[in-house]
């Protein structure tokens, strides 16, 4: 058979998804957009165990292969596992974003026999003092520790991110060195503070100055790399919408987790009149600009 | 080519952007490298193991399908059932 990649990817193709599958959490950070909205009503409005098993179906068919689920916390739904497990055997390469700390040794090994592709755990700081006053749960700290530890034992892939922000500036290249320490396990900074859904912008006290973050990123050659191409005038326009795309909680089909302006209601159409035909009409300020370059995805050949 | 061979559950086939995607389920895969591609012919084998057709009949399929040397295709498809193998991503059924 001759060598085959998988390269062409159409400019409009759906193919990854980002899925804010619950706004459920068992932690309260300070600084999180989701938690106005984990409140018994508007749980009430989120989208069934069927409605997902649906839609996830519809981007299957459509020819979805990334499929990131979020929250809140993912597995604080109590259909976690049912939701996981049939986008598994759907063939989508599946990477969660996670707390952590919901995580026990029996949940590590049903990871492991079906593996995620990617676990990103957010790993506040390495103390439990300011773990805990991030998460407002006490406990947090430990238990996130040891899940990272139970899914290093397992081989999982994990990532572990940071959002920089007042409370832990201190500590971020401590856990950049933690994490480096670990082999694999990449690590990704954020420094974006959101408003949260209900459109309070209290999270940006929280948020460092474009001063404060040079002053860490500077200290570390990835971070500086990173912060370096961020800043960079060449950054290629905002390409969301075209071949990523977020859906919500309450299944609006959204250009990204950070533009909700507009939606799509998955409950009344289907995925590929939504993706192919309303999203392209979705206002986004950082669209304009130059062609999008293809995808080139190369993959092994059977 | 009188042998016969089922598919492994833990490899699903999708089909992304017109191509044919061996994904294997049940195992970590380091990056989006590591999944299998399949050529057109490759695809065409790949849909028609059942666990109950003998290969001859799939080779004889295929080479109507698309009209090609029997020959070369046998050694082709041997190459790909090998490889499917390698990666347990089939096995040998019983006749």
């Amino acid at each position: 058979m001759e060598q085959k990649r998988l390269t062409l990817i159409p400019e409009r193709f759906p193919f990854l998804c980002q899925w804010e599958i619950t706004c459920r959490c068992n932690l309260r950070c300070v600084m999180c957009y989701t938690d106005c909205f984990n409140r018994p009503d508007k749980i009430r409005e989120e989208l069934t165990t069927d409605e997902i098993v649906r839609i996830m179906d519809e981007l299957a068919d459509a020819g979805c292969l990334e499929l990131c689920l979020t929250g809140g916390e993912p597995f604080a739904r109590p259909d976690f596992f049912a939701i996981y497990e049939h986008a598994k055997r759907e063939g989508f390469l599946v990477t969660l974003f996670t707390n952590g700390t919901l995580i026990t040794e029996d949940i590590a090994d049903r990871l492991a026999a079906l593996p995620p592709h990617r676990i990103e755990i957010s790993l506040h700081s390495l103390t439990e003092n300011t773990f805990d006053r991030v998460t407002q749960g006490n406990g947090s700290f430990k238990r996130c520790m040891r899940t990272i530890e139970l899914l290093l034992k397992r081989n999982l892939a994990v990532v572990l991110k940071t959002t920089a922000m007042t409370m832990n500036k201190n500590e971020v290249l401590a856990i950049r060195r933690y994490v480096s320490g670990l082999g694999s396990v990449g690590y990704k900074l954020g420094v974006e503070m959101r408003p949260t859904l209900d459109g309070d912008d209290s999270p940006a006290r929280l948020g460092l100055s474009p001063a404060e973050l040079l002053e860490i990123t500077r200290q570390d050659p990835e971070l500086w790399t990173e912060a370096c191409r961020k800043q960079s005038q060449q950054m290629p326009p905002c390409e969301s919408g075209k071949r990523t795309f977020h859906i919500d909680a309450y299944g609006r089909l959204q250009l990204c987790s950070g533009n909700r302006r507009q939606g799509y209601d998955l409950r009344q159409g289907s995925f590929k009149e939504g993706f192919y035909h309303t999203l392209p009409t979705f206002a986004c300020p950082f669209k304009a600009g130059l062609p999008a370059s293809l995808i080139q995805v190369s993959a092994g050949h059977v | 080519m009188g042998k016969i061979y089922a598919k492994n559950a833990d490899f699903v086939q999708r089909e992304v952007a017109g191509e044919c995607i061996l994904v294997p389920v049940r195992r970590q895969l380091t990056d989006i490298n590591s999944l299998y591609v399949l050529n057109e012919t490759a695809a065409a084998v790949w849909k028609r193991l059942d666990g109950k057709r003998p290969m001859q009949d799939i080779v004889g399929d295929i080479a109507q399908q698309f009209d090609v040397a029997v020959e070369q295709l046998e050694k082709d498809i041997n190459a790909f059932i090998e490889d499917l193998l390698r990666i347990r991503a089939i096995e040998e059924a019983p006749s």
